[in-house]
């Protein structure tokens, strides 16, 4: 009977809170990217296995499909510019090839003449929605693979640094004293840590995999600012009435930490949780862009193989090395962040409109 | 010498909320004359509060003012811009709020907060005069000229209102709004706030709008009085009449939740049940629910609520005007 | 106000100590004992490699070496670089440290200060077409991949629009017949920097108590003005005179990276400013602000900001790790020649001296920086201030 009860108050509470979540349009835009890059992470496990793709062509890493692309012949001019081209990047044009690179190869060929060859990287086609890389691999698929590794990392890091700043934070406020103390001080420390120069010593000298990065960088998170602000969260809880009458009637101390300290801090902890995801993937990708992780395949790496062969500079001539994997990040981040920002507009009611 | 000095008609307002809209204040009318003290009552949540911030058109954003109007002196405030509205704040109304606890910025010198209204309505004031006058409302008030230099959570709380009432008078105002000033304080302290208000306000001549939940208080501090419930006036009149026949049985019902050490010796009853949530529109007489002693019109909801008079100055609800 | 500083002077001392100790212990715990590969260097004479093991004690147990260690970090003794052979870390951190420190201070002061504008009006114009937008940038530049942005902002502003130089510190060519070294030209700016911020702060420590609002608007102006012409003076006179045209080259070489840094590390602050701020204006003190007859804008900027103010100050001692990292990613990016370029070296040539020197240093200049937005914290709130003082 008690139970079902409690089961209405959640599902109210649910519904309510859903409720003031759908006002908050930044908040609804953040879920629907996440949501999007979850879908994306999940399709490309079942293209596979459903052969719709089959691995040889659309592995990530190691698969390779080279395009056959038809292109014309032009020669080049020395100076630029000329009526058809602006500056030296713009020719040979993507549909084009240029005459001396095909007679440094000793192929035969005149200006005019159409000229069937492989191209990688290969631009967007119906056969690879955001064409290949310079190895000839999927684009697509490799941004699906690296929304898997974010989804992994940043959920899993950001689990283990929820968990451990709620449990500190809460101890903290409850027991306070010389845990208190020292778990301030700790915190203190994490914080002053240069977090990135201290990865990229983890990473340099031990072959970091993304479990062990989403292990670092949760216990990092765990231990630092969360637990002073999850601390004086559960400080306010702490004072209130309704502890007290626990404490009267005889609770112990854990159970009231637990039952009912815990709950009351864990809107907070969620909050906190949405919020550290976005560091997390943004850690990961610079770790990879620095190519200091030990990872097959993440959209750091995609960037990081395009600056290193050299395929910024060449502007938008590239642009689906160069975009997808930046704008992926982006947006992957970002809408966990919006998210956070729905929900805070949902647990914090000072800052609703009415 | 009565001249109206504040003139409140027709004053309807509600708020825009999640779960609908709330009709705060329906229908409210009343008068204030200069150096008249008039006394707002009620329960919590009747929409005094709502009344005393419509006055200085200070009301949340989502409230919405459907019908009505306020003027002072003759000028009608609702619909002013903000930049006209600010000459009229605290130059002609200033405020006393409810928990004027919170009232002082944290991080701001009480002078400092007080003169920063003196600079906005007296320009022409030099650094001096400002402390000068300040120095002089601290002695009125009972304060120490030494606070001027203080930060708020310096102060205790009685010094705290009593600094509020010294920055409500700053820029000599014609009427000063007090809701419910003394509702966070102690008992002997409360007393000491109200003689303080009461004394600068026949020293300086001013009109008071006393808002308070404590009809006792009322009594004590005011000329004329209004009994509000859910959001509607159900009796005005002078204090006295008010007091010595209460026509609404509301109002009967305040007095006699309310023990008294002058009159003779009585048992005090409460009132069961609850004000009526706002939401929803109500039909009829608003209080027939709670009301002992029903009459049949304002049982079955027909008689639609308004005032009429049935003494000097001295008006009641509609439905309640013929239960004695 | 001075007993709280000297308070958390100690508590920063003691946390640094911590810091030493763990990023000593941290080097130590890398598998296979990082020092090893010493003795494979053969570019290494047996010297270096001598004084290495002594400076780091690395054939005593392990709490002498920490010891050791920490004893060596006050005399500035790290062994040497052994990639640079024979600089020492110092000599390196002393050359780049400077650099470092400049993009670092001022992408902070900026960074802050916009952000804390713009998060102010986000705010105050809450719900308005203006506010959704400005959001929206602002939550991109917040959650944006800042590398993929810098390499972004390079290629457009340095490569395809050719405003601005593609990296580095300078243009060697100009440099080729110089009397200056980099260095003092450098120090020289740094010096400029620095007096003229602290001109600036003096003319608003001094005009904070003219009573009236106009009058002091007026005169901050002014001084502002003759701040202006008195730098205006130095550049074209004397030495600095000659001095200039190095000088703007460095300067010029300064404004894209710092832009892009800012750019991304405003955010952070106006999007909390914008929260903090959207709260206290539930405050009662704004409602009593507003009865006052305030204007809006004192109510905005005296009320509403100047409170708000202080929990941003306090996640922006957070956020300053963040502009470190930022700072790091920046200086390999644009190829500025900074501790985050030299610690990043050091980590991928498995430099451990100069990796540990150079993360030692990067800890205290966090620390500093920490210290320093403490102690404004507590100059801000007079709560605190007070609290600290009984």
């Amino acid at each position: 009977m008690e139970n079902q009860n409690i089961e209405r108050d959640i599902k109210a509470t649910l519904k309510k809170n859903w409720r003031l979540f759908r006002q908050s349009r930044l908040g609804i835009t953040g879920l629907v990217i996440v949501i999007f890059f979850g879908f994306l992470a999940i399709l490309q496990p079942i293209l596979f296995l459903t052969n719709v793709w089959d691995e040889a062509t659309y592995h990530p890493v190691v698969g390779y499909d080279a395009e056959q692309v038809t292109r014309t012949v032009v020669e080049c001019p020395d100076e630029y510019p000329t009526r058809e081209y602006e500056t030296k990047e713009d020719c040979p044009r993507v549909d084009e090839v240029n005459i001396r690179y095909l007679k440094a190869f000793n192929i035969q060929v005149e200006v005019g003449d159409l000229y069937e060859s492989n191209v990688q990287p290969a631009p967007p086609s119906s056969r690879h929605l955001l064409g290949t890389d310079s190895l000839g691999r999927d684009i697509f698929s490799q941004i699906m693979e690296g929304s898997q590794v974010a989804f992994l990392l940043g959920l899993i890091s950001a689990i283990i640094g929820v968990g451990i700043s709620t449990l500190l934070g809460t101890a903290a406020a409850f027991y306070g004293g010389k845990l208190d103390t020292y778990l301030m001080r700790q915190s203190d420390l994490v914080l002053m840590l240069p977090s990135l120069p201290f990865l990229f010593i983890i990473s340099a000298f031990a072959e970091l995999k993304v479990w062990h990065l989403a292990i670092v960088l949760g216990t990092l998170g765990g231990l630092g600012g969360s637990v002073i602000t999850i601390k004086s969260q559960a400080l306010q809880v702490k004072v209130k009435p309704f502890v007290d009458s626990a404490r009267i009637t005889g609770g112990s101390k854990r159970r009231i930490m637990f039952s009912h300290i815990l709950p009351n801090v864990a809107p907070l902890a969620l909050l906190y949780m949405v919020f550290s995801v976005t560091g997390a993937i943004a850690s990961e990708s610079v770790l990879s862009f620095l190519g200091l992780l030990n990872i097959d395949m993440s959209w750091g790496i995609m960037i990081y193989l395009a600056q290193t062969e050299g395929f910024i500079f060449t502007g938008l001539k590239y642009w689906w090395l160069i975009l997808p994997a930046g704008l992926a990040v982006t947006l992957l981040a970002g809408g966990f962040y919006l998210v956070g920002r729905g929900l805070d507009d949902v647990f914090n009611p000072r800052l609703r409109r009415r | 010498m009565s001249q109206k000095l504040l003139e409140v008609t027709n004053l309807s307002m509600h708020y825009d909320t999640l779960d609908g809209n709330v009709d705060a204040v329906k229908n409210v009318s009343f008068t204030v004359n200069s150096g008249e003290s008039f006394g707002l009552v009620g329960e919590s949540g009747c929409g005094k509060t709502s009344v005393a911030m419509t006055l200085l058109q200070l009301q949340p954003d989502n409230s919405v003012i459907t019908e009505g109007s306020i003027k002072l002196e003759g000028k009608e405030l609702i619909g002013l811009s903000e930049n006209d509205l600010r000459k009229v704040r605290w130059d002609s109304i200033s405020i006393v709020f409810q928990g004027a606890m919170n009232a002082w910025n944290p991080v701001i010198k009480i002078g400092e907060q007080i003169r920063e209204a003196m600079r906005e309505h007296y320009p022409q004031n030099s650094k001096q005069e400002n402390i000068n006058k300040i120095n002089e409302l601290f002695k009125m008030v009972g304060l120490d000229e030494s606070i001027s230099e203080r930060f708020p959570h310096e102060l205790s709380g009685g010094m705290k209102q009593r600094a509020v009432i010294a920055l409500a008078l700053s820029c000599d105002p014609k009427i000063i709004i007090a809701d419910e000033p003394t509702t966070a304080l102690d008992v002997v302290i409360q007393d000491q706030i109200l003689n303080e208000i009461k004394k600068v306000q026949n020293l300086l001549g001013l009109s008071l709008i006393y808002i308070s939940h404590d009809i006792a208080v009322i009594a004590e501090m005011t000329d004329k009085i209004a009994v509000m419930y859910a959001g509607s006036i159900v009796e005005i009149g002078p204090t006295q009449s008010v007091f010595e026949s209460p026509k609404h049985s509301y109002t009967r019902a305040l007095l006699d939740s309310t023990p008294s050490i002058r009159g003779e010796k009585k048992k005090l009853r409460s009132l069961d049940g609850e004000p009526p949530s706002l939401i929803n529109e109500i039909q009829g007489c608003s209080f027939s629910p709670r009301c002992p002693s029903p009459s049949s019109g304002c049982k079955n909801q027909s008689v639609e609520m308004g005032l009429i008079q049935i003494g000097e100055e001295h008006f009641v609800d509609k439905c309640c005007s013929e239960c004695v | 106000m001075l007993i709280y500083t000297v308070k958390r002077f100690f508590e920063m001392v003691i946390v640094f100590f911590l810091f030493l100790v763990i990023s000593y212990l941290l080097f130590n715990a890398i598998p296979g004992n990082a020092f090893s590969s010493l003795l494979l260097n053969p570019l290494l004479p047996p010297e270096a490699y001598q004084k290495t093991i002594e400076a780091f004690g690395l054939d005593k147990p392990l709490y002498e070496r920490v010891q050791l260690y920490i004893i060596n970090f006050f005399k500035g003794d790290f062994g040497y670089s052994y990639t640079y052979y024979p600089r020492t870390p110092i000599d390196l951190i002393a050359e780049r440290l400077p650099r470092t420190l400049m993009l670092f201070s001022i992408v902070n002061v900026i960074a802050f200060y916009t952000g804390f504008l713009v998060g102010k009006i986000l705010a105050w114009r809450r719900g308005s077409k203006s506010e959704t937008w400005i959001t929206i940038g602002s939550v991109f530049s917040y959650t944006v991949f800042y590398p993929w942005f810098a390499l972004m902002m390079l290629w457009f502003f340095g490569y395809k629009m050719d405003w601005f130089p593609l990296g580095k510190f300078l243009v060697p060519e100009k440099w080729y017949d110089s009397p200056y070294t980099s260095d003092e030209i450098f120090y020289t700016l740094i010096l400029f920097v620095t007096v003229s911020s602290f001109l600036l702060f003096l003319v608003f420590i001094f005009t904070r108590n003219i009573e009236s609002l106009q009058n002091r608007r007026n005169v901050r102006f002014l001084g502002l003005l003759s701040l202006f012409a008195l730098a205006a003076m130095y550049w074209s006179n004397g030495e600095a005179a000659l001095k200039r045209f190095y000088a703007a080259d460095i300067a010029f070489h300064m404004i894209l990276p710092t832009f892009t840094v800012t750019l991304v590390a405003f955010a952070g602050t106006a999007l909390l400013t914008r929260t903090t701020m959207m709260e206290v204006l539930k405050d009662d003190y704004i409602l009593t602000a507003r009865a006052k007859g305030l204007s809006q804008k004192r109510i905005r900027d005296r009320h509403a900001a100047r409170t708000a103010l202080l929990p941003v100050v306090t996640s922006f001692i957070f956020t300053i790790i963040t502009i470190i990292d930022g700072s790091v990613l920046t200086e390999s990016i644009f190829s500025w020649p900074g501790m985050g370029q030299l610690i990043l070296e050091a980590v991928v040539q498995e430099d451990i001296p100069l990796a540990m020197a150079s993360f030692s240093f990067i800890g205290i200049l966090a620390l500093i920086a920490h210290f320093i937005a403490d102690i404004s914290y507590a100059f801000l709130d007079p709560r605190i201030r007070i609290k600290a003082e009984n």
